[in-house]
């Protein structure tokens, strides 16, 4: 059994964590944590992390003792540098909670790029991780909607490279911007993306520990996150019924399946798919023709499947890249957002309209 | 043989000890002493005189009276006696025992009654100057007549009494005490001549009016008016038996002026069979079908065991009876009143009411009540939809209780978990 720790800092890392914890009860109902057991096969620790508490107390599904919470007013305010300066003086009371949870095989942190919590916390508790611990750390960060603000971009920007530069052993990437594309209002769409990550890590954590006619282990999913420019992502994907296993991978690696857009037959390094599902579904010529097809394109191709039985052919494929066109467009983004908010901030400093203004009553009392 | 002989035996000792405490044939000496001549002895309405004594002769003689008339004589020597006849069957025997010589001779006697009961003496002494100065007894005997000016009256009307008495016996009636027992169906209106007290009636008296008093009669009908007696002794203060008038009769026919209240309380309940817990609606319907208006109208619930009084419309709760109370109920007034009954225990019940009221009949000069009670038929509970729930084994209970008590416990367990 793998020992799992899943850290989620700020609030869109703490949404997903809850919504990882909310599915490991297999019910949707908001009643599940009372009725029912989270069905995880390994022993998963939990830990949610924010400076701001009505996000942790929004959280239904992860355990108050799992909730910590540093105290700096509500949130840093997008700003990653205040962000790194609470972390610093909370750091031995954030590392000692995870120090008290034992000893993992894996650790996964999910964080949003673009905030403030999440996004100044994760770089350097991974690189706290790194340094204390010898299990793999890998983040699952969250790519902001473009339109969200030069802040958010500029956020983004820097919260994936200090990421980089952590020691993490790889990156995840799940972009907003690529995932809206599934509709609804603002806040369907955040639970929509949240639930989507969350399934993927559940799966595939589902997969590491489990039983498999084709293993694939830990031991390559590491091998995998090795591979390429540190990024990756999961595409995933249900079949309908009467649907061939072949189509479900298809499917999977399609755009459509992806976290973060990427054509995965041009841009990934390294491969691993699972497939899970009732063996009457499960047809190995079909698998095997899919496999090689990808191999073909991106190298070594891990290849997992799980017998369930009575379930629809359900497919996971962990993709690391070797280049990202999509994150090159992020980053020529915000370079602009990031001079905008420079030149914004100097032209304020010299203009100073506004004392301008006060200045035209300089020396005079008022009269009643 | 012997059984039956002593049996005889102890018979005839006992008639004998019997006639002996009896004292009605035994010789009883009445008085055994001195009379000086010219006084006398009575006994009853007899005087023994001592007429003359002869100390030298050691005799005397002795005349007999009976009322103050003589009726015997005789003359004795010391140690002889002499009978003569007293009442009814018995004798006086008169023994001279000696005769002594002074101012004036004194003679010593000794009297024996024969054949008559002591008790029955009520004089027994020494006449000082003899029969002329005795006090005979004599038989008062009353007449008590209780008569009234009519015979027949209307209800409301008025009777007068009048009650004489007169002494037609041989002496006065002494300590004379009249007793009148109050008259049921009439009232009295008007007392002229009260009791008298204790009087004394002399014979040869004219008549005398004793009581006059009117009296009203308040329901139709034939009466015997209660009779006077009168307790009274004679001169000598013997008791007589007590006396009684005769008893007239008054015909009392109904009058025309005479009205009555007569209301009528029905109480009507909507079901019969109810179950458990279910309430059941009643009403109390007061109708007054009389000529006269009621007061105090009154209706008191007697709610049995088992059924509990939920409430009513003008219904007050006194000392935890329901009641209702009407100051006053017109002519051919009809007035309702609901309330409802809650059924509380498994059972067959009736519900009781006493009634009551009062009303002027327009005759009588106090308010006429009348009280009543009325009982519905007959109410059945019968057991309610969940009472089976009630009747179950402890464990039935017990059961769903711990497993809701970990449920909740649980529930609370997991919340506080989850509770940030």
């Amino acid at each position: 059994m793998l020992n799992i720790l899943i850290v989620g800092n700020g609030q869109c890392g703490n949404r997903i964590l809850d919504a990882i914890n909310r599915e490991a009860f297999g019910k949707k109902s908001r009643l599940a944590k009372f009725y029912s057991q989270q069905k995880y096969k390994s022993n998963v620790q939990t830990i949610a992390i924010n400076t701001a508490v009505n996000d942790l107390k929004e959280m239904k599904f992860t355990k108050a003792k799992d909730r910590i919470h540093i105290p700096h007013l509500h949130g840093v305010g997008a700003n990653r540098n205040v962000g790194k300066h609470v972390f610093e003086e909370n750091r031995t009371h954030i590392m000692r909670q995870i120090e008290e949870r034992g000893n993992f095989d894996v650790c996964f942190v999910l964080t949003s790029a673009s905030g403030g919590t999440g996004s100044s916390f994760t770089p350097m508790l991974v690189k706290e991780l790194k340094e204390r611990f010898d299990y793999p750390v890998y983040a699952v960060v969250v790519l902001p909607f473009r339109e969200e603000g030069t802040l958010y971009l500029q956020n983004a920007a820097f919260c994936l490279r200090d990421v980089r530069e952590s020691g993490v052993d790889g990156i995840i990437l799940a972009d907003n911007q690529f995932l809206k594309q599934m509709g609804g209002n603002v806040e369907s769409a955040y639970n929509g993306i949240n639930d989507m990550i969350a399934k993927r890590l559940l799966f595939l954590l589902d997969a590491l520990d489990s039983e498999m006619m084709m293993v694939t282990d830990l031991g390559d999913f590491k091998t995998v996150m090795n591979g390429g420019a540190g990024l990756a992502t999961i595409g995933f994907y249900e079949a309908e019924t009467d649907m061939p296993v072949r189509s479900a991978i298809q499917k999977a690696l399609s755009p459509s399946g992806l976290l973060f857009s990427s054509d995965v037959y041009k841009e990934a390094s390294r491969a691993m798919v699972i497939i899970r599902g009732d063996k009457e579904h499960l047809s190995i010529d079909e698998i095997s023709t899919e496999v090689e097809k990808l191999s073909s394109a991106v190298g070594h191709v891990f290849k997992g499947i799980i017998v369930r039985n009575g379930e629809l052919p359900q497919v996971l494929a962990v993709l690391t890249l070797e280049s990202a066109s999509e994150l090159e467009d992020l980053y020529s983004i915000a370079v602009d957002a990031i001079k905008y908010e420079r030149d914004k901030k100097e032209r304020v400093a010299t203009v100073k309209d506004v004392d301008r203004a006060f200045s035209q009553i300089d020396g005079m009392d008022p009269s009643y | 043989m012997i059984r039956v002989t002593r049996l005889l035996v102890i018979s005839l000792c006992m008639v004998f000890f019997c006639l002996a405490l009896t004292g009605n044939a035994a010789a009883v000496e009445i008085y055994n002493g001195s009379i000086t001549m010219g006084d006398g002895y009575q006994l009853n309405n007899f005087v023994i005189d001592v007429t003359d004594a002869f100390p030298s002769a050691e005799s005397a003689s002795f005349y007999v009276y009976e009322n103050g008339d003589e009726v015997d004589s005789f003359l004795i020597n010391e140690g002889d006696s002499y009978e003569f006849d007293f009442e009814d069957d018995a004798e006086v025997e008169v023994s001279l025992i000696s005769v002594s010589s002074g101012t004036l001779p004194v003679v010593r006697l000794s009297i024996v009654v024969n054949n008559y009961r002591v008790s029955d003496l009520f004089e027994s002494t020494i006449i000082d100057g003899g029969h002329e100065y005795a006090t005979y007894s004599g038989t008062p005997e009353l007449e008590i007549i209780k008569s009234v000016d009519k015979s027949e009256i209307n209800v409301g009307e008025v009777v007068r009494v009048t009650v004489t008495v007169e002494n037609t016996g041989d002496d006065d009636a002494v300590d004379v005490v009249f007793s009148d027992p109050q008259q049921a169906k009439f009232i009295l209106v008007d007392n002229i001549l009260g009791d008298p007290g204790k009087i004394d009636v002399e014979d040869g008296d004219s008549v005398k009016k004793i009581y006059v008093y009117d009296l009203k009669a308040t329901e139709a009908g034939t009466f015997s008016l209660n009779p006077v007696t009168a307790s009274f002794t004679n001169e000598a203060g013997l008791d007589f038996d007590d006396t009684s008038s005769n008893s007239p009769t008054v015909i009392v026919n109904a009058g025309e002026d005479l009205v009555n209240a007569d209301l009528e309380f029905t109480t009507t309940l909507d079901k019969y069979t109810v179950s458990r817990n279910d309430e059941i609606q009643g009403t109390v319907t007061i109708k007054n079908n009389g000529d006269a208006p009621a007061t105090a109208v009154t209706v008191d619930f007697i709610i049995p065991d088992g059924l509990e009084f939920q409430g009513g419309s003008g219904i007050e709760v006194i000392s935890s009876v329901p009641t209702i109370y009407l100051e006053s109920f017109g002519v051919q007034q009809e007035k309702e009143f609901t309330f409802s009954l809650k059924a509380a225990e498994v059972g067959t019940y009736t519900l009781s009411m006493e009634n009551s009221y009062l009303f002027d009949n327009g005759v009588d000069t106090q308010l006429e009540e009348v009280s009543s009670e009325s009982v519905t038929n007959k109410i059945y509970v019968v057991k309610g939809e969940y009472d089976y729930l009630f009747e179950q084994p402890i464990y039935v209970y017990a059961i769903p209780l711990i497993i809701i008590g970990a449920i909740v416990g649980w529930i609370y367990h997991r919340h506080k978990q989850y509770k940030f």
